[in-house]
C-alpha cells in the first residue's frame, strides 16, 4: 500500500509557504458579496424606503452613495482576495481566510470525504476552478479553495481521494479489493441525459410547486394587475367568469385553458431550472466512486464513495408515473443545516427522469442483490385509515358543516366538501402506498401519495431508532417505528408491534454485531 | 475483530436480543419532585405578575384592559395547572435501560416512545447542568449522532454519578470499537 502512496503523492508538491490564489478570484469573491447583498436585501429596504425622500432632493448623494458602495465591493473584495492563502503540507491542507474575523483550516487529508469541483462560468475561459471540500462533521467545518488551475485541482482531487483510500484500507481489509490506482484512471460512464430528458424532467418534478407557494402572498396582487389589464383590451374577465348563463362545457373549457396558461410559465421556469442544473448531466463511476457532473451556467461535480452511500430513493410523482419515467436519488449523509440551503440541489447525487431499466441497473450496481421492486411489501394496518378518516377527517369535517349551517353559509360547503374529499382520498393513497419489507441486508419502504417513493437502505447505516406506541395502538397490537439514518428520519405507523420490534432488534443487532463503520 | 466485544453469541431471529426485555430504571424522583416545583412555582409567578400589573396604581389600566387581565389569569392558571398535573404523571414514566451495546430510553404518558442509540453510532456525548439541576445533584446527558440535531438522545433527571458514569461508559466503549 505504501507503494501506492509514493506512486501519486510527486503529482503535487508539497508547499511549505503559505501561497495565493489567481487574482481571478477577484470574481468569486464579488459574485459572493452581490449574492450575500440580494439575499439580505430584505434588511436594506426600510433603509432604501427612508432613504428615498432625501435622495429625490439631492441626487449628487445618490451619486455619492453608487460610489461609495462599489468602493465597499471593491476594497471588500480585494481583502478578501488579499487574505486567502492556502499551504499543503504532508497529507494535511491548511486555510488561512477572513478580513476581519480569521478563520484558520487545518485539514487533514484522511478526514476529508468529499472533494468538489465547481466551475462558475466566469472561470471557465481561463480554465479555473473552485475545489470544495467536505469533512464528515458540520456545515460549518467545510472548506474551500476558491480558484485553483483545473488541471491543479484535479491532481490535488486524485490525491486527497487516494490519501483517504489508502488509510481507510488499512483499517477495513474486507474494503482493500476496491481502489488500486489502475482503478483511479477508469471512469466508467453509468448514464447520461440528453436535453429531452431533461424538459421531462423540469415538466415532471415539482419544483415549480415550491416556487408556487413563495409567491402565494402575491396573488391578491396579481390577480387584480391581470384583471385590469385585460379590461384594458376590452375584455372584461368578471363577465366572462360569471357562470351562471353560460353552459356547463364552457366553464370546464374556460377553467382548463385558465389553468394551463397560468401554469405554463411556470413550467417553463421549471425546464429552465432543470435544464440549467442538469445540461450535460454524465453520472460516472471511478472504483468505489460515484460522480455525478452537470451544470450549463456553473458546472457542479459531486462525488461518493459507494460507503457514504446512507440510502438510495427511487421517486415518482403522478406525472412521473403516466410517463414511465423515474428520480433515482443517491441520500449521503446531510444535516438538516445543509439541507435547506439553496445549494443543497446541487449537493447531491440525483439521476433525473431515467427509465425503469436504468433506474434497475443503478441500483443493483450500488446495492447488489437488493430485491427493491420483487419483494412482497406488506401493507400497514388499515387503522390508519380508521384513525385518519373516522378519528381526525370526519369530526373536522362535520364540526365545519355544522358551523356553516348555524351561521346560514351553507353555499360554502360546496367548497368544503370536495375538499374533503380530497383530503380522504389522499389518506386513502397514504395508506395504500405505505408498505415495508426487509431481507438479511436491506431494510425497504414504499410510500407516498399519488406517486410512489422506494426507499432502500442496509440494515448497518442506521443511526437511531424509536418505538412509539399510543395507548390506542397498544390495544389493537400496533406500533409506529422511526428509523433515523445520517441522510433523515423514516418513519413507519400502524404496523404490527412485534413485526416492528423484531424489525428494530435485528436492526441494532447488525449495527452492534457487524461493526462496520455508517460511513 | 469486532466479534470479541460483542458478547451476544446467540445468531437466530427468535433469541436476538430484544428491545421487548429491556430493564428499565427509573430515572431519579428528585427531578419529579423539582419538576413540580418549578412548574408550580412558575404559574403563581406569572398569575401573581398579571395581578400586580392589573393592581398597581402607578399606570392605571383601563376597565377594558383589567377585563382581559382577568380572563389572562383564568386561562394561564389553567394551562399551568394542566402542564403541572401533566408533568407530574408523565415525569413517572420516564425510564431508561443500559445494555452492553446500547442506550434506550423510554417516556410517554399517552404516546410512549422508546428512543435506542446504538454506541458504536454515537458522535459525542454531553452533561448538561443547569442552576436548578446543579442545586439537586442532577444531570441530563445529551448523546449526538450523525442523525442530526432533531435527533439527539437524551436521558434528563440522572444522579450526577450515573450520568458521568454512564459517559465513561459510552466514551470506554468507544475506545474499544475505534471505527473509521
Amino acid at each position: 500500500m505504501d507503494k501506492s502512496v509514493a506512486a501519486l503523492t510527486p503529482v503535487v508538491e508539497n508547499s511549505k509557504d503559505w501561497q495565493r490564489i489567481s487574482p481571478i478570484a477577484l470574481l468569486f469573491f464579488t459574485e459572493r458579496l452581490i449574492k450575500f447583498f440580494v439575499s439580505n436585501l430584505v434588511a436594506f429596504l426600510p433603509a432604501l424606503y427612508f432613504g428615498y425622500d432625501g435622495l429625490k432632493e439631492n441626487p449628487q448623494l445618490g451619486l455619492a452613495i453608487i460610489v461609495g458602495i462599489l468602493l465597499f465591493i471593491c476594497l471588500t473584495t480585494f481583502l478578501n482576495y488579499y487574505f486567502f492563502q492556502y499551504r499543503l503540507t504532508q497529507d494535511h491542507i491548511e486555510i488561512r481566510s477572513g478580513v476581519f474575523s480569521k478563520k484558520h483550516i487545518n485539514l487533514p487529508f484522511s478526514k476529508i470525504q468529499n472533494v468538489k469541483l465547481e466551475q462558475p462560468i466566469y472561470y471557465r475561459p481561463f480554465n479555473y476552478t473552485c475545489l470544495q471540500l467536505d469533512t464528515a462533521g458540520s456545515a460549518k467545518q467545510e472548506a474551500q479553495i476558491v480558484a485553483l488551475k483545473v488541471d491543479f485541482a484535479e491532481q490535488l482531487k486524485k490525491e486527497i481521494l487516494a490519501q483517504y483510500s489508502i488509510t481507510h484500507h488499512a483499517e477495513s481489509p474486507d474494503d482493500s479489493a476496491e481502489l488500486t490506482p489502475e482503478a483511479v484512471e477508469n471512469e466508467i460512464i453509468l448514464n447520461t441525459r440528453s436535453i429531452a430528458d431533461l424538459v421531462i424532467h423540469g415538466i415532471t418534478n415539482n419544483r415549480i410547486w415550491i416556487f408556487l407557494g413563495g409567491l402565494a402572498p402575491f396573488f391578491d396582487k396579481i390577480a387584480s394587475y391581470i384583471v385590469s389589464t385585460f379590461s384594458d383590451f376590452g375584455i372584461n374577465i368578471e363577465q366572462l367568469l360569471t357562470f351562471s348563463d353560460k353552459p356547463m362545457w364552457q366553464i370546464t373549457l374556460y377553467a382548463v385553458t385558465l389553468t394551463f396558461l397560468i401554469l405554463l410559465p411556470f413550467i417553463f421556469f421549471s425546464i429552465a431550472g432543470s435544464v440549467v442544473t442538469f445540461y450535460h448531466y454524465t453520472l460516472s463511476k471511478v472504483g468505489d466512486r460515484y460522480i455525478r457532473r452537470s451544470g450549463l451556467l456553473t458546472k457542479y461535480e459531486v462525488s461518493m464513495r459507494l460507503s457514504r452511500l446512507q440510502m438510495v430513493i427511487r421517486q415518482q410523482d403522478w406525472l412521473d408515473l403516466l410517463l414511465k419515467r423515474i428520480n433515482l436519488k443517491f441520500e449521503q449523509a446531510n444535516n438538516v443545516l445543509t439541507q435547506h440551503q439553496a445549494g443543497a440541489q446541487n449537493n447531491r447525487i440525483i439521476v433525473p427522469s431515467i427509465f425503469a431499466h436504468q433506474c434497475a441497473a443503478l441500483v443493483d450496481d450500488v446495492y447488489p442483490n437488493n430485491q427493491m421492486m420483487t419483494i412482497a411489501y406488506q401493507r400497514i394496518s388499515k387503522r390508519f385509515l380508521l384513525r385518519n378518516l373516522v378519528f381526525i377527517l370526519l369530526p373536522l369535517y362535520s364540526l365545519v358543516t355544522v358551523f356553516l349551517t348555524v351561521t346560514g353559509k351553507t353555499q360554502l360547503l360546496w367548497g368544503i366538501t370536495p375538499l374533503a374529499i380530497f383530503a380522504a382520498l389522499l389518506i386513502f393513497m397514504r395508506w395504500y402506498r405505505w408498505g415495508y419489507a426487509s431481507d438479511d441486508n436491506y431494510i425497504y419502504i414504499r410510500r407516498g401519495f399519488f406517486g410512489v417513493d422506494y426507499l432502500c437502505f442496509e440494515h448497518y447505516k442506521v443511526q437511531q431508532v424509536k418505538f412509539k406506541q399510543s395507548w390506542f395502538q397498544q390495544r389493537h397490537q400496533l406500533c409506529s417505528i422511526s428509523v433515523v439514518l445520517a441522510a433523515g428520519a423514516i418513519n413507519l405507523p400502524f404496523i404490527k408491534a412485534d413485526k416492528g420490534s423484531a424489525m428494530l432488534d435485528e436492526i441494532l443487532y447488525q449495527v452492534e454485531s457487524s461493526g462496520k463503520s455508517w460511513m | 475483530m469486532q466479534g470479541t466485544a460483542f458478547t451476544n453469541t446467540s445468531l437466530t431471529a427468535e433469541s436476538l436480543p430484544s428491545l421487548v426485555e429491556l430493564e428499565f430504571q427509573p430515572i431519579s424522583a428528585i427531578y419529579r419532585q423539582s419538576n413540580l416545583i418549578i412548574n408550580v412555582a412558575f404559574t403563581l409567578f406569572l398569575v401573581t405578575l398579571l395581578f400586580v400589573i392589573q393592581q398597581q396604581n402607578i399606570w392605571p389600566l383601563s376597565n377594558d384592559v383589567a377585563d382581559l387581565f382577568n380572563w389572562l389569569m383564568l386561562v394561564l392558571f389553567m394551562l399551568g395547572g394542566f402542564n403541572t398535573l401533566y408533568a407530574a404523571f408523565a415525569d413517572k414514566q420516564k425510564f431508561y435501560a443500559l445494555r452492553q451495546q446500547d442506550l434506550s430510553y423510554r417516556s410517554g404518558l399517552l404516546f410512549r416512545k422508546t428512543v435506542s442509540q446504538p454506541m458504536l453510532r454515537i458522535q459525542h456525548v454531553e452533561l448538561k447542568r443547569g442552576p436548578i439541576d446543579r442545586k439537586v445533584g442532577l444531570a441530563k446527558l445529551q448523546v449526538f449522532s450523525a442523525g442530526g440535531a432533531m435527533h439527539t438522545f437524551e436521558i434528563p433527571g440522572l444522579p450526577l454519578a450515573s450520568a458521568e458514569s454512564i459517559r465513561q461508559f459510552i466514551l470506554d466503549h468507544k475506545d474499544v470499537n475505534r471505527h473509521g
